[in-house]
């Protein structure tokens, strides 16, 4: 007989770390990432170039994962609920992969004349970027990557630790030491925020010196939201299928977490659209070319591609209460939105070098698997190495109470 | 009391038990259904979750209703503004394409979610019937309370089981406050 | 059950959202007392006078500009657009919260929204009403704006243009308005059933009793409602967002420096919500205390909203942030004096320090919880919000506009005395209609704030069979 009291939240049982299902997973994705690393091989000597371009798609595809669970964890302690206390070991292991995202960013840092319009000789040529030349110029471009780091290795170590002592110590009353992350996750928003804006100009923006959109930090951070709610789902979804997530990953939770990345669908549309609207109106000299590359030409397919796939499909798709609540249904649209978060940077990324010909290239998506493939497992391990559920939070037990079925 | 009496008397809408408690009502629901009544409503003063379904009703149809008027809506909004800038009247407007489709998605959004409320209370009120200037229910002066903090459980008359001593007693056994006929 | 707990007495404990020990009976008897009864709180009288007085200047003031004309505004060339476009955006912004706290809280399952949803709703419509005077009565000739801004073509059989952001804003506050008020008219259908049944005079109960529509309570009236209800909150959350995006690209689609902004969109929307929040907070503080609402408008309401209103404010101050770094990063020669002539040396530049010490350095002090629970704080910030958010507009459209690309055509703006007065009066319209509307109708949503009440969840049967 099914009973409906709180026997299936017994601590015991939630603490346990299924290591061994959780590194069938991780080796699932080795396979794809393998693959990935033997044709970024290839590319690499095919094309040094487009090898480069496609290493800052893959690079900043991933990286939006780390900031972005960084972000939704400290939005989970600031507003508590259900929804924040299954995903949040997914987003705790998600931000330990930052440093290997600091290794991953030296081949950048090296090669920015590579990339970046502003860096290279030719640029004291131009007279626009001369106007911006206290900001775009090589050392204070790394003494802000420094800094972003700092900031971003600062909040992921201070939360994981304090996440880690909750754990080893026994379940107790709320005292006075829980506030603390809700302390932190509040000015380390703000510093979030900030960062990522300026990272979005530094890292994105400025490879056309040229184009300037005051909403770019807000297009970062939108996607930055959604690829990290696709791949909760994603991983959530493989992760109910044993104990101990099968017991608090209820439909109810999928539901929450379904809808948010359904607002955050349409956050994608809104902020994309905002930046459309305006610029196509005004027509100005300094913008419009942003758009007249993407929406003519190869580009303009692939433009195509995302209004339908980013959008419209899972759009009408998540509408449907009963989808959102399936995790084997809602899993393929969280599947097809993190494609297409790739497609979405290399469409942001690509057209500054890639005027003739197809737009997205083979190498995009190697880049992505190949990172991949350091970054995963080293999710995966990070993500056995702690109880899969924070059942030691003193607050989990009043978050699961509002669950039902 | 006999069958007679109720022959003779005036038609009745059916009988009504008055709770005290959502708890009660709830459970008056579930008891009828078992007891195999099902031309039945309960009423009270604010939503119950699972009452709906207690009294066997499960409806879908406002969603339908609201997905294809918002459906509607933004494709008339969007089509409209094609015809009147491109076909009708085309005119240059700064250089602008006559089908500038990038400026027709704000009009198109709002009318989409015109549409759509709309139908959305519409339909609403549709389906419940209302505005409805009379129903029986109102009869008894104590249902009053039905919108205050009372609950009511209606056995209507046309229901095939229904029979004036035998519900009387049923809705008598799950104590209700008062148990009344209703005339229609 | 071994739910989470505070230890006993731990004033962290978050405040109920409604005080235990009521009934079912003492919530109907309380929230609908404030309306059916004959005796009106003085300090109403009061504050409805002085609304009327202002109403009536209101009606002076327009009558005055219809028989003269434009003139007699300080608009000139080139600030065309002034106190009319700012009151008319502050309004609006205000007009935010309302439909947003109901619909977007609603989605969230925020169950402190139920006691103050009803008003914040009523405030919305009353704020669309008072920004709408201005665009109409900024046409000059009201009586024939409709010839112009609705889709019928004119005696050239000319249509008008739907790549104009002026005819989006028609449909976006059209749309904004009638939605808000059947979202706000479908709410009070259970409540007004609730009076027609416990009005006395005669009258007020037909009143009721029509305006109810005939409403039971039947089962399937409340699973039909809730329904329809949830779509309406799921359908207003993105068209709350939508029409302050439409208002920002009112400025955002030109090509003026300090309008131009892609940021422009989310940050009008958070400033709307800002501001929206501040004036909730504003009426919600004084009404609280004259009703001894104390019970069904707890702490936690105020220091749920204070937190809102925290949050939108540090966006708002993102976009200003945004505006600034890009306006020097543009590289563009228009852009950079723009925001030299707007921070520093403009003639206009006290405003936008004004308009930072309200909008930003002020609300950091709601930072704090002791502040957060401090009814005197937060009214005193909501009031520099409410001052602060209008001089925002002023910022963004006299600031922009003095300095014309052309420098012969720069020139400085000056309020004339019916601009105020035109301002005053719309404060005059909406105080009138809030405190009629709380005089009239039930500004607490009744029925549910009963369902806050733990009997109003049963169990079903079968779990409860469970358990034993």
């Amino acid at each position: 007989m099914a009973t409906h009291s709180n026997d299936h939240l017994d601590e015991a049982v939630l603490m346990a770390r299924p290591e061994a299902e959780i590194g069938r997973l991780g080796s699932r994705s080795l396979v794809l990432g393998g693959a990935g690393v033997l044709l970024a091989l290839v590319g690499f000597f095919v094309s040094r170039e487009t090898f480069l371009q496609s290493y800052l798609v893959g690079y900043i595809f991933w990286l939006s994962i780390t900031l972005g669970s960084l972000g939704i964890l400290m939005i989970h302690h600031l507003t508590g609920g259900a929804w924040g206390m299954v995903g949040r070991r997914i987003w705790e292991a998600g931000t330990k992969t930052l440093p290997l995202m600091v290794i991953l960013f030296l081949p950048i840092a090296f090669n920015l004349e590579g990339l970046y319009a502003w860096a290279r000789p030719e640029a004291a040529h131009d007279p626009v970027v001369q106007l911006k030349v206290a900001y775009l110029n090589a050392p204070f471009f790394y003494v802000r990557a420094v800094l972003f780091f700092v900031i971003w290795g600062g909040l992921i170590y201070v939360l994981n630790r304090w996440s880690r002592e909750q754990d080893e110590e026994p379940a107790r009353l709320i005292g006075p030491k829980d506030r603390r992350f809700r302390l932190l996750s509040g000015p380390g928003l703000c510093l979030l925020v900030i960062t990522v804006t300026f990272m979005s100009v530094d890292w994105v923006m400025s490879l056309d010196p040229h184009f300037y959109s005051t909403i770019f930090g807000v297009l970062m951070l939108g996607g930055q939201g959604l690829a990290t709610m696709a791949f909760t789902i994603l991983v959530l979804s493989a992760l109910v299928r044993f104990d101990p997530m099968a017991r608090v990953a209820k439909p109810d939770v999928f539901h929450d977490l379904g809808k948010l990345m359904f607002a955050f669908v349409m956050l994608w549309a809104y902020f994309n659209v905002s930046q459309l609207l305006i610029i196509w109106s005004a027509n100005l000299p300094e913008e419009i070319p942003f758009y007249l590359e993407r929406l003519n030409g190869p580009w303009r397919w692939v433009s195509t591609i995302l209004l339908l796939l980013q959008f419209v499909l899972p759009f009408l798709f998540l509408l449907s209460r009963d989808l959102k609540r399936n995790p084997s249904a809602v899993r393929w649209v969280a599947t097809v939105i993190l494609v297409m978060r790739v497609v979405d940077l290399v469409w942001t990324i690509g057209p500054v070098f890639r005027h003739e010909g197809s737009g997205l290239h083979w190498l995009d998506f190697a880049l992505v698997l190949a990172i991949g493939a350091l970054w995963l497992p080293l999710f995966w391990r990070s993500l056995a190495g702690r109880p899969l559920v924070p059942a030691r939070d003193p607050y989990f037990k009043e978050a699961m109470a509002h669950v039902g079925h | 009391m006999s069958h007679h009496a109720a022959a003779t008397g005036p038609a009745i809408h059916g009988l009504m038990a008055e709770f005290d408690s959502a708890q009660a009502l709830l459970d008056a629901a579930t008891a009828a259904q078992k007891a195999g009544y099902t031309r039945v409503d309960a009423y009270s003063p604010f939503p119950i979750h699972g009452l709906a379904e207690a009294i066997g009703f499960r409806e879908r149809l406002i969603p339908k209703f609201v997905f294809v008027a918002g459906a509607t809506g933004g494709t008339l909004a969007f089509s409209f503004q094609y015809w009147v800038s491109a076909i009708d009247y085309p005119l240059n407007i700064g250089g602008r394409p006559y089908f500038s489709w990038v400026s027709f998605i704000p009009v198109s959004f709002e009318l989409t979610i015109l549409f759509a409320a709309f139908t959305a209370v519409i339909s609403m009120l549709a389906l419940n019937g209302l505005p409805q200037p009379y129903h029986p229910v109102f009869n008894n002066p104590a249902f009053a309370r039905a919108s205050q903090d009372r609950f009511f459980f209606v056995i209507e008359a046309t229901d095939p089981r229904f029979d004036l001593d035998e519900t009387r007693a049923f809705l008598n056994g799950l104590n209700p406050r008062e148990v009344v006929a209703v005339e229609d | 059950m071994s739910a989470s707990e505070y230890p006993k007495g731990d004033p962290r404990a978050p405040i109920p959202v409604i005080t235990p020990g009521h009934s079912f009976t003492s919530i109907t008897d309380k929230l609908s007392d404030m309306v059916l009864t004959y005796n009106t709180p003085l300090a109403w009288v009061i504050t409805t006078a002085i609304g009327f007085c202002l109403l009536m200047l209101l009606i002076v003031a327009l009558a005055y500009l219809v028989f003269t004309g434009i003139g007699i505004w300080g608009n000139n060339a080139p600030v065309g657009w002034a106190f009319d476009i700012i009151n008319f955006v502050w309004w609006i912004g205000i007009g935010h919260a309302g439909t947003l706290i109901s619909a977007i809280l609603l989605l969230f399952k925020q169950d402190w929204r139920t006691s103050i949803n009803r008003f914040a709703e009523a405030m919305t419509l009353f704020a669309v009403a008072c920004a709408l005077i201005f665009p109409l009565f900024h046409t000059g000739r009201p009586w024939l704006a409709w010839y112009w801004l609705l889709p019928y073509p004119n005696t050239m059989a000319l249509w008008p243009n739907f790549r104009s952001p002026l005819l989006w804003d028609v449909f976006a506050v059209g749309t904004y308005g009638s939605v808000s008020a059947i979202f706000w008219f479908t709410g009070l259908i259970p409540d007004l059933a609730t009076f027609r049944d416990r009005a006395v005079h005669p009258v007020a109960k037909r009143i009721y009793g029509v305006l109810s529509l005939g409403w039971r309570g039947s089962a399937r009236h409340w699973w039909r409602y809730e329904t329809a209800y949830l779509l309406l909150a799921g359908l207003s959350t993105p068209l709350v967002l939508s029409v302050h995006t439409v208002v920002s690209f009112d400025f955002a689609v030109s090509v003026l420096p300090g309008w131009h902004a892609t940021i422009f969109p989310p940050y009008f929307v958070a400033g709307a919500i800002f501001a929206g929040f501040a004036m909730v907070l504003t009426l919600a503080i004084p009404l609280r205390a004259l009703y001894r609402l104390h019970d069904v408008i707890t702490l936690r309401h105020i220091e749920n909203m204070a937190k809102v209103t925290l949050v939108t404010g540090l966006i708002v101050v993102y976009g200003y942030a945004c505006e600034a770094f890009f306006g020097w990063y543009s590289g563009s020669e228009y852009e950079r004096f723009m925001l030299k002539n707007r921070i520093y040396y403009g003639p206009y530049a006290w405003s936008y320090w004004a308009l930072l010490l309200c909008n930003f350095v002020v609300p950091q002090i709601l930072w704090i919880k002791k502040f957060r629970h401090n009814l005197a704080i937060v009214f005193t910030v909501c009031m520099f919000v409410n001052v602060g958010m209008w001089l925002e507009r002023f910022v963004i459209i006299v600031t922009s506009l003095h300095r014309d690309f052309l420098p012969s055509s720069w020139d400085m703006y000056y309020p004339t005395f019916w601009d105020f007065a035109t301002l005053a009066g719309t404060i005059g319209l909406f105080l009138t209609l809030m405190f009629v509307f709380v005089r009239v109708l039930p500004m607490i949503s009744i029925f549910e704030v009963r369902t806050l009440l733990p009997e109003a969840h049963p169990k079903p049967q079968h779990e409860e069979g469970a358990h034993r």
